[in-house]
């Protein structure tokens, strides 16, 4: 299969519940062996897209396809899904379970023994193989559950909220094995409100807001795509005000802030014709994190207003 | 149905180790035992206490005018002839004698009068016992030993009746069919339950996300359903095998009645279809129960639904007479054909034997239709309703088109 084709294809999803139509005409797609970033705020509709693509949930509306297809529990790709309701057999002891889910997903009784022994001892859990779930925190519970999820190898691994409850270490853990399954070829999507790691992560990413994908491309072309581009000039002169290529948005000291109108260059030809020298001319991009405070900012801004 | 094998060992394996199923499954033959025991030391207690006081002498007047006792017997206990009953009650009163017994001339009109030195509340029996035991010993000695057998209830009786020119077995005939019955109620009393706890786990553990993205919904409820079958097979036999291995082992020591299993008659096709309502039956509860666990949020919001469900199936129970005698009225044939009544009626009549075929065959393939649909309602509602932790489903959410 080309590496760019797409695995995963939403098109025209709309799930309603009852009267409240929670996700309206949603479309994107997830291209094999790339990471993209699912976002969204709580309550945005992201679980309940995930929980349609897996079948858990019927659409109201569209198609939701992995690999062309319908997702079957018995079909060709290899799932590794951590779902945002975390739960496990609290009962149980924590190899049986994991044995158990490795078999599941089609491997070898001694096979899945083996390899959640190997997990246990790298995520520092291995004296507890044989304690019940119950007994373990919340957060080695969830690394259990990670555990299960990549047991398989999958060929797809859909994260919900994987960093939910975890510590600054366990962050890190996460973060390198979901950089080695996707050094492994595996498709990652993340589903999340954590930006910085998407930034870290993701290849592409779609935003979600009202049920409608509000933002979509490469984090790159999102950034382009808000428009919220800014030019740092740090100068001991006052930078002139030149509305055809930029606005001032504002001075701090001897840092300027402009918004530009057209290209870094022409402005940087204006300001040196202008005669003002400046120690540092930079474009900055906002951040993924920036982007999305202002979104959901505008969003809670009118909820307060119609309130 | 793959992976059907893995839940089914899962379930089996994760509920043997269980504290709480061994308890359920060794209770009974423990509370058995302890029965078994308690009776034993009773009896033998009592029989040792018997033996002490016959055992016991102590001196006995009597005065006989009822000319009914025999001096042999008299000698054997030492009694001495006292004159009056005056003397007599006033010598035990004094002490002189541990007791006195009057027997009158008429002892038709008149009672026997007993004295006696008190001896505690339990013991003081033994001297009305004593009294009536020379009497009866007395008059038997005068009579035949045909009469003798018939005064003391020791004629044997030896009934055979006929049914179609065929020597009929009676209650006998009962033994082979009927124990399905018996293991329908007792799977169902020892089961429901689990039946019910079994789905509403995957709820309460949320669980469900992981399995629905793993397995069929139909694997798991049938490998739940197959787990709990065999489990309660298991439970029987850990129940049964104590009860019965004590019974041939101490049924001489606890006077138990004597069972020549050869006896039992074996009718082939009453034990087939026995068989096949059981089974058919057990899986449509068990689909039933599971069904009601998909679509409850919490096992207390499923009980009152398993109330209802047990319910259905005993309340027939209360019809029991009507189904052996009546099996042609209209009220047996709707709680024959209802399927969630049907089985211990089914069950029942096919043991008395009057469950014809055609009825059972039709009773059985409706019972087959409510397994099958409650099996497949059961696998929507929990495709559906699974991720409903806190709200149980509308019956608009579970039949509407998805």
């Amino acid at each position: 299969m080309a590496k760019n084709s797409s695995l995963v294809s939403i098109d025209h999803f709309k799930m309603s519940f009852g009267k409240s139509t929670v996700i309206d005409d949603l479309s994107f797609t997830v291209k094999r062996g790339e990471t993209f970033g699912f976002l969204g705020s709580n309550g945005s509709g992201k679980t309940t897209t995930i929980r349609a693509l897996l079948g858990i949930y019927q659409p109201s509306g569209g198609t939701l396809t992995i690999n062309g297809s319908p997702y079957r529990v018995d079909g060709s790709i290899k799932l590794g899904y951590l779902p945002e309701e975390r739960g496990l057999y609290k009962k149980e002891k924590v190899l049986d379970t994991m044995v158990y889910f490795g078999m599941l997903k089609g491997l070898q009784a001694h096979d899945a023994h083996d390899w959640s022994l190997d997990f246990l001892e790298r995520v520092g859990l291995k004296d507890k193989a044989r304690e019940r779930l119950d007994k373990l925190s919340g957060g080695q519970q969830q690394k259990v559950q990670l555990g299960i999820t990549i047991m398989n190898n999958p060929d797809l691994l859909i994260l919900d909220e994987p960093t939910k409850g975890f510590d600054p270490v366990n962050r890190r853990l996460l973060m390198d094995i979901i950089e080695e399954h996707q050094q492994k070829g595996a498709t990652v999507i993340f589903v999340t409100h954590q930006m910085e790691e998407v930034e870290r992560l993701c290849d592409r990413v779609v935003l979600l807001k009202d049920g409608k994908a509000r933002l979509y491309g490469t984090i790159e072309e999102v950034k382009e795509q808000f428009g919220g581009t800014e030019l740092e000039i740090v100068s001991e002169q006052i930078v002139p005000e030149n509305p055809k290529l930029y606005t001032v948005r504002r001075h701090e000291g001897s840092l300027t802030i402009l918004e530009p109108k057209t290209d870094a260059f022409a402005i940087q030809r204006s300001l040196v014709s202008s005669g003002v020298e400046y120690s540092r001319f930079e474009l900055k991009r906002p951040s993924l994190d920036d982007i999305f405070v202002q979104i959901y900012g505008d969003q809670n801004e009118e909820e307060a207003h119609h309130a | 149905m793959h992976n059907l094998g893995t839940v089914v060992k899962f379930e089996v394996i994760r509920t043997l180790k269980k504290k709480s199923f061994w308890i359920a499954a060794l209770a009974i033959p423990l509370v058995a035992a302890l029965v078994g025991v308690i009776i034993y030391f009773s009896s033998k207690t009592t029989g040792d206490m018997g033996r002490q006081l016959n055992n016991e002498r102590y001196s006995l007047g009597i005065t006989d005018d009822s000319k009914l006792l025999s001096p042999d017997i008299l000698r054997s206990v030492s009694a001495q002839a006292v004159a009056s009953p005056a003397d007599g009650q006033e010598a035990v009163r004094l002490g002189k004698l541990d007791a006195y017994f009057h027997y009158p001339a008429d002892i038709k009109k008149q009672p026997v009068e007993v004295y006696g030195k008190e001896v505690g509340l339990f013991k003081n029996g033994r001297y009305e016992g004593l009294a009536q035991q020379l009497l009866t010993q007395s008059v038997i000695l005068q009579t035949s030993p045909n009469i003798q057998a018939i005064i003391q209830d020791s004629v044997d009786y030896k009934s055979v009746t006929y049914k179609d020119g065929q020597e009929d077995k009676g209650f006998l005939k009962l033994i082979a069919p009927g124990i399905f019955l018996v293991l329908f109620y007792f799977m169902l009393v020892t089961f429901g339950g689990q039946m019910l706890t079994s789905i509403i786990e995957e709820k309460e553990n949320r669980v469900i996300e992981m399995i629905l993205t793993t397995i069929k919904p139909t694997t798991l409820l049938v490998g739940k359903l197959f787990s709990l079958i065999i489990l309660a097979l298991v439970q029987m036999i850990i129940i049964l095998l104590p009860i019965i291995a004590g019974y041939f082992a101490l049924r001489n020591q606890l006077s138990l009645p004597q069972f020549d299993l050869s006896s039992i008659p074996l009718d082939p096709l009453a034990i087939t279809l026995g068989a096949v309502i059981f089974i058919v039956s057990f899986l449509m509860y068990t689909g039933l129960l599971m069904t009601i666990g998909a679509a409850m949020p919490t096992a207390k919001e499923a009980n009152g639904f398993f109330g209802a469900a047990m319910a259905f199936t005993f309340g027939p129970l209360y019809a029991a007479p009507l189904f052996v005698s009546s099996p042609d009225s209209l009220l047996v044939q709707i709680l024959s054909y209802f399927p969630l009544t049907s089985p211990i009626p089914l069950l029942l009549r096919n043991a008395v034997g009057n469950l014809t075929l055609p009825e059972a065959l039709i009773a059985i393939a409706l019972l087959v239709l409510t397994t099958a649909i409650a099996i497949r309602i059961g696998v929507r509602i929990f495709k559906y309703g699974a991720l409903e932790y806190s709200r149980r489903l509308s019956a608009k959410e579970i039949f509407g088109k998805r």
